[in-house]
């Protein structure tokens, strides 16, 4: 039996109104964990083919790890799944907080609804209690998400954790984040507006019960191992000061700091929404998350002006996507930017990228003020991206349009606007300049739900980590593998890390500790899984399971379309020269990391999908 | 009788990671279960985070209260409970004006803090620690730190919420 975990799962079907527990199944436990392989196993065996995201056929499925709830450095974090209505492919996205360690303590693993509700609900959970309520009468429907959780905590008491989405998930912005414990979310593949369409406004939870685990005797003893290793890293000092805001000063460095919609990876104003201009005047508190030891989290206000606010904010995402993409140095804009995002219950790395989408398309005459309605959107107008993050989320005006997300958007207007639409499946495009760091253009291609940097996140070749490269995928590698415009031998690297971060989504444990810095690999991961849930799996076991997830993911995508010819960056970073920078003169070469990428995952050249001998070596054929 | 020691912690500066929940409810009862830790921690905004403890009251309320003398002090100055007498009617709870002490919702018996230190040594904030009220107040020389506990006393101490 598997110790450590709730035990069971909810299934919610909103259209009838019912829920039942099952029991966690135990044998799928064994193939695919918990937390993402979960979900890609339960999903891709019940979302139908050829149904539209926002229809009732779309199935939601939230799901803890493993190992969340357990004192494992940053055992903290919860997947949410479906079928995303931004691109209409396989959808994931994840957030840390406690919400996810409360459902475990209230017994259960992972929550799946199906249907649709005709009136708005909530679910409420209180340990064996679950009901659900009328979201209407409550007085959250309509809400943001802070007030959300405000009332629910006056209902059901202050100690409840909760989940849900704001305006934007009601309006169905094709971007909304379903958003926990206020300012974490799980913000990319816009599954705040599958629940917006499910009429599903939040998960409230209340946990009394207990984690038992399989080796009670040296537990502590283990757990103070990896909290010593964790605490000693050499990162771990930054990560508290910064959280992820200094990234804008290295990103910078190496050209990669997304600008003017990607024209280039250089910003003449970082240093004004950098790290340490936030620390110098806006930091609050570093904010931890449950058993997270490094508390990367940023508390932050701004005391006087329009954009005063107090909360939790922001992320080296937002300061790229609604600061340098937008050609906007107004810090405070950002900040507040962010903390409006995280009201509505939005995802700032498309919000950012589709404001800066149509302000490259202003910038080039495409775009006038009769398109916007009057918005002037002259690159750097903070306050347009303030307004503009208003108008998405409530759907005003030109806002409407924006909430569709870049590619939807592009597609509308036309007149050329398509060429600047920075996305790929239609997911846009996170805060990493592809030129100037080869293996991130290759991972956002290769992701399974979109422009990702969080699938694979190929960090090896970004900060020296050369003796993990020597550890992990021998000496012959180097130096190639460590240089990161060159694209030799990155095909193995985004494939080796994204098959252990699907892994490390299915633990529940964060990618910092496990991949920057990467304090703790496979062999961690297994004795943490021993000594919590009894599991006797091997590192190399762990490894076929996230292959087994990757290619689940690929075959969830091959149902609906998706191959090789898919699988493109926008033709700005393969065609058009970095213009300036560190990584001036650099494109992606895009095609022959890919052949690379393919040969290493078994997968067809030709077609991009996996081969009968792939699917047969990990138990997938079945499902092709 | 030494100076009486307890845990106390910077709302300030503890993160609200639980650690000390987590590793508080292992030590004793071998689970994980912020429900079963002696202590507690309160996330509070804006921006505040509360590591709660026993605070090892000179009269202690909790003793006084019980009508089985379950709880007593010890030559070392900590007040704990006898199992073997608590029959769990909870007079200690309704005493204690930290909600510091609570029944146990396995044993049915009442639990709290006996400042063993486990915690203190693993907070990776060091958000907390062993103190006085001497020391205390060194520590907190502009009693800006307590005077958090009693300006949020209503919503840390709320014995309400937390029971089922």
């Amino acid at each position: 039996m598997i110790t450590g975990v709730g035990g069971q799962v909810l299934w919610v079907d909103l259209t009838k109104g019912t829920i039942e527990k099952r029991p966690l199944d135990e044998e799928m436990v064994k193939d695919y964990l918990l937390g993402a392989g979960y979900l890609s196993r339960t999903l891709f065996d019940h979302i139908p083919k050829g149904i539209d995201p926002l229809s009732e056929k779309n199935v939601l499925g939230i799901a803890t790890g493993l190992l969340t709830g357990s004192m494992f450095p940053q055992a903290s974090r919860h997947v949410v799944a479906g079928l995303s209505p931004l691109t209409d492919i396989w959808g994931e996205s994840h957030a840390a907080g406690f919400w996810g360690a409360e459902l475990k303590f209230a017994g259960y693993d992972a929550i799946v609804f199906t249907g649709a509700s005709k009136s708005p609900v909530y679910l409420n959970i209180r340990d064996d209690d679950v009901q659900l309520l009328n979201a209407e009468t409550a007085g959250i429907w309509g809400k943001d998400v802070f007030e959300t959780d405000d009332i629910l905590k006056g209902k059901h008491g202050k100690r409840i954790k909760t989940l849900s989405i704001g305006q934007a998930g009601e309006n169905l912005v094709r971007f909304a984040a379903i958003m926990n414990d206020r300012d974490r979310a799980s913000a990319r593949s816009g599954l705040g507006a599958v629940m917006g369409s499910k009429k599903l406004k939040a998960v409230a939870v209340r946990g009394t019960g207990k984690l038992e685990v399989a080796d009670p005797k040296n537990y502590l003893k283990e757990i103070d191992k990896f909290h010593k290793r964790m605490m000693a890293n050499p990162f771990t000092e930054g990560r508290i000061k910064f959280g992820t805001t200094s990234l804008v000063e290295l990103m910078q460095h190496i050209g990669r700091l997304p600008s003017y919609n990607m024209r280039q990876g250089v910003f003449d104003g970082f240093e004004k929404i950098s790290g340490d201009a936030i620390n110098e005047q806006y930091f609050v508190k570093a904010r931890a998350d449950f058993s997270c030891l490094q508390r990367c989290g940023r508390y932050t206000a701004v005391r006087t002006g329009p954009y005063a606010y107090e909360g939790g904010a922001p992320e080296f995402e937002t300061q790229s996507s609604m600061g340098s993409r937008c050609g906007n140095d107004n810090l405070e804009s950002v900040l507040f930017g962010h903390h409006l995002a995280n009201q509505y219950g939005m995802d700032t790395i498309s919000l950012g990228a589709t404001i800066s989408w149509a302000m490259e398309a202003w910038d080039e005459g495409l775009l006038t003020a009769d398109d916007t309605g009057g918005v002037d959107l002259s690159w750097g107008n903070h306050e347009t991206v303030v307004k503009l993050t208003r108008m998405i989320a409530l759907r005003e005006g030109f806002g409407d349009i924006l909430a569709e997300g870049s590619a939807r958007a592009a597609q509308k207007i036309g007149r050329g606007t398509e060429k600047f639409v920075m996305a790929v499946k239609k997911q846009e495009i996170a805060g990493q300049e592809p030129r100037a760091q080869k293996s991130m253009g290759l991972a956002a291609v290769t992701a399974a739900r979109g422009a990702d940097h969080l699938y694979g996140f190929p960090v090896l070749d970004e900060a020296g980590f050369d003796n993990e490269i020597k550890e992990r995928f021998g000496k012959q590698y180097l130096p190639e593998m460590a240089e990161r415009l060159n694209p030799k031998y990155k095909g193995i690297m985004v494939k080796e890390c994204e098959d252990y971060m699907v892994m490390v989504e299915s633990v529940g444990v964060c990618k910092y500790g496990t991949q920057i810095p990467p304090e703790f690999f496979y062999d961690d991961i297994a004795l943490a899984l021993e000594i919590h849930n009894g599991l006797d799996l091997s590192s190399k076991e762990l490894q076929v399971i996230g292959e087994r997830i990757v290619n689940l993911n690929r075959l969830f995508n091959a149902r609906l379309g998706i191959t090789r010819k898919d699988d493109c960056l926008p033709e700005r970073f393969i065609k058009e020269k970095a213009p300036t920078g560190p990584s001036a003169g650099e494109i992606v070469e895009l095609d022959r990391m890919l052949d690379e990428y393919y040969t290493e995952r078994g997968w067809d050249l030709k077609t991009g999908l996996p081969t009968k001998e792939t699917l047969a070596r990990l138990g997938l054929s079945k499902d092709a | 009788m030494t100076e009486l020691e307890f845990v106390f912690g910077d709302p300030r500066i503890c993160s609200g990671c639980t650690t000390c929940a987590n590793t508080c409810s292992m030590y004793f009862y071998k689970v994980i279960s912020p429900a079963r830790a002696r202590n507690r921690v309160i996330r509070v905004e804006p921006a505040l985070d509360f590591p709660l403890f026993c605070r090892n009251c000179e009269d202690a309320p909790c003793i006084e209260a019980c009508p089985e003398q379950a709880l007593m002090r010890t030559s070392k100055g900590i007040v704990i409970v006898n199992n073997k007498k608590c029959v769990g009617h909870g007079e200690c709870v309704k005493a204690c004006p930290y909600y510091a002490i609570r029944i146990h919702p396995d044993t049915g018996k009442a639990f709290k803090c006996i400042q063993c230190g486990e915690c203190v040594d693993r907070c990776p904030a060091d958000a907390i620690f062993m103190t006085t009220e001497k020391d205390l107040a060194e520590r907190d020389k502009d009693g800006s730190m307590r005077a958090l506990y009693e300006q949020y006393k209503d919503v840390i101490y709320d014995k309400e919420e937390d029971s089922l």
